[in-house]
């Protein structure tokens, strides 16, 4: 990774642990491990946003993973998508920004997700408009591994090869990890590459860590009439090594013991936390 | 009535090419062809997949699209429930559920393909604008008020022969509460396509020196009540008759009505008591069966009053 890029995602983990801790929730390793993705979807130059306002928007987006919308909120604001200091708004009373992204509350939050298996569905329809339309956008959607044990998922997949949707391109943040475990030892068999390729898609691999090993996929010509898959190989939690790859965190935050290594790790000086 | 629900479909698609119909292998024989025959970029196969469809349309609607979902009533209001939920109502799609085959209009099946609680499911989602046609003449209207309405629509709409007790041209009245007979004796409330087996329990009635008068509701939400508080005045008990549970359908929407606007009012269930329906064949043999003919609904208020 290069220096920007590697400053630009620790600056980004740091906005989202402060925000997270100071609104007191949030699945901070599923936004860990996610972050590499959203820089480089936004601010690598990959989305063709247009205008938020505009009935003509271009590329589209949608977090099937809700669990990291604090993620996306860090990235839309560190790429001035939305108005300077909402991101502190997280969890505030009143202040309508929560912990699933909800479609209305904040600019560029395509739609409302936090169920799994709503998201790439949802992103079929948007792909099939766009085709409608003869525009040529494509959307994208950020799918978890744990979220494709929802059947709906499959549902979907087998909608977009059906309906010819080349220009829907789905991220699987492959972390391995769910709420309770890990994926291999509940699903025992899970062959993500096989079964997505078996569904018509085209399946391409790149380190889930590296904005370049990201780009480069995403920015592949999609084979005529087939979505494309990225498998984002990831570390649930990654940034901080209390974290990284542990399914305890999948939903807590820090103690006070804890929270030296988080501030140790990400560069938080004393008195950011609040 | 999806007869004309598809005609009605086939005029707006031609009008508008917003106008969309996505399908979950549910397709209605002959018209349905004629359809993606006519309007071969507006019709959308989703195969077996009634989830996928209804996340698809909030998707489509998101992008300015208007879809009409149509697949069997059951798989929709069931199935789909979280999604109709989440991707529909939860971010005010303008979606437009047609819903055949509800109430025990598949008889020949069984119960997992009637629908006799979708009205308890789906009235509690907010946003949702719930119809209740009766008719064909009816359906067809649903479909047009569907499409002028910014926001969900759920039809729950029967399957075909149908009788039509309105004159064409027709327009659904604003309140959606229609008379359709007058009567001094006992007044029935009823909705969708049960309402046949109501006028007929009329006519017995009248045979019997009872004068029933028969109200069809085929706007469930938002419900208006001031025929209802009128009614509720005058006579002593109202018959609500459904095609439904009795827990959650058209009797429950008549007693909250007026419980919460503080007006007083007996309401008699006459819908299926809080169970599943027994029996196979048509939908009269099966509404035989589960005392929801004519004649039941005779005896009944007969006996009620």
């Amino acid at each position: 990774m290069n220096g920007t890029d590697a400053r630009d995602c620790l600056e980004l983990r740091r906005a989202i642990f402060l925000a997270g801790y100071r609104g007191g929730a949030a699945h901070l390793a599923s936004c860990f491990s996610s972050v590499e993705i959203l820089y480089t979807l936004y601010m690598k130059g990959v989305l063709d946003l247009g205008q938020w306002d505009s009935r003509e928007r271009h590329d589209r987006f949608i977090l099937s993973k809700g669990h990291a919308a604090l993620a996306l909120y860090a990235v839309l604001d560190r790429a001035g998508l939305i108005r300077p200091g909402r991101l502190q708004d997280y969890l505030k009373p009143g202040c309508r920004l929560g912990g699933e992204p909800r479609r209305g509350e904040l600019e560029w939050v395509e739609a409302t997700t936090g169920s799994l298996g709503h998201g790439l569905p949802t992103a079929v329809g948007l792909a099939l408009a766009q085709k409608m339309d003869k525009t040529p956008y494509r959307t994208y959607v950020l799918l978890g591994d744990g979220e494709c044990e929802e059947g709906s998922v499959w549902e979907a997949a087998a909608a977009a090869v059906s309906f010819s949707l080349d220009n829907l391109v789905a991220v699987l943040d492959c972390n391995g990890l769910q709420k309770t475990g890990t994926v291999p030892d509940i699903m025992k068999a899970v062959h993500w590459k096989e079964k997505w390729e078996a569904f018509g898609w085209t399946v391409r691999d790149a380190d889930g860590h590296d904005p370049e090993s990201i780009r480069e996929c995403l920015l592949l010509e999609a084979e005529p009439g087939k979505p494309s898959l990225i498998i984002a190989h990831t570390v649930k939690g990654k940034g901080v090594s209390l974290m990284e790859g542990n399914p305890q965190w999948h939903y807590r935050l820090p103690n006070r013991k804890e929270l030296k290594r988080f501030k140790e790790e990400l560069g938080i000086a004393e008195g950011e936390v609040v | 009535m999806q007869r004309v629900c598809m005609g009605k479909l086939m005029e707006l698609a031609q009008q508008d090419s917003r106008v969309l119909y996505l399908t979950a292998d549910s397709g209605e024989g002959g018209l349905d062809r004629i359809f993606r025959m006519n309007f071969p970029g507006q019709s959308l196969e989703f195969g077996i997949a009634e989830n996928g469809m209804i996340a698809a349309a909030a998707g489509l609607s998101m992008a300015g699209k208007i879809p009409f979902v149509y697949t069997a009533a059951p798989f929709l209001a069931y199935r789909s429930y979280e999604f109709i939920r989440n991707d529909i109502c939860l971010q005010d799609m303008n979606v437009k559920i047609l819903a055949p085959g509800s109430g025990l209009s598949v008889g020949q099946l069984g119960p997992t393909h009637h629908t006799t609680e979708d009205l308890s499911a789906l009235r509690t989602l907010p946003g949702l604008l719930v119809l209740s046609p009766a008719t064909p003449l009816q359906a067809a209207e649903a479909v047009r008020t569907a499409y002028g309405h910014s926001g969900p629509v759920y039809i729950r709409l029967g399957m075909t022969g149908e009788k039509e007790f309105y004159d064409d041209p027709y327009r659904m009245t604003v309140s959606g509460n229609d008379t359709l007979r007058g009567g001094k004796d006992a007044v029935a409330y009823t909705t969708g396509s049960i309402l046949e087996e109501v006028m007929e329990a009329a006519e017995l009635l009248g045979g019997d020196g009872i004068s029933l008068k028969v109200v069809n509701v085929s706007i469930l939400k938002p419900f208006a009540s001031e025929a209802l508080r009128e009614d509720a005045a005058r006579f002593k008990v109202i018959f609500a008759v459904e095609e439904h549970n009795i827990h959650g359908g058209l009797g429950s929407i008549l007693a909250e009505t007026a419980a919460y606007r503080g007006f007083p009012l007996r309401v008699y269930p006459i819908g299926l008591s809080d169970t599943f329906a027994e029996g196979y064949g048509t939908q009269k043999e099966v509404r035989k069966e589960n005392g929801l003919d004519a004649a039941s609904i005779r005896r009944k208020i007969r006996e009620a009053l």
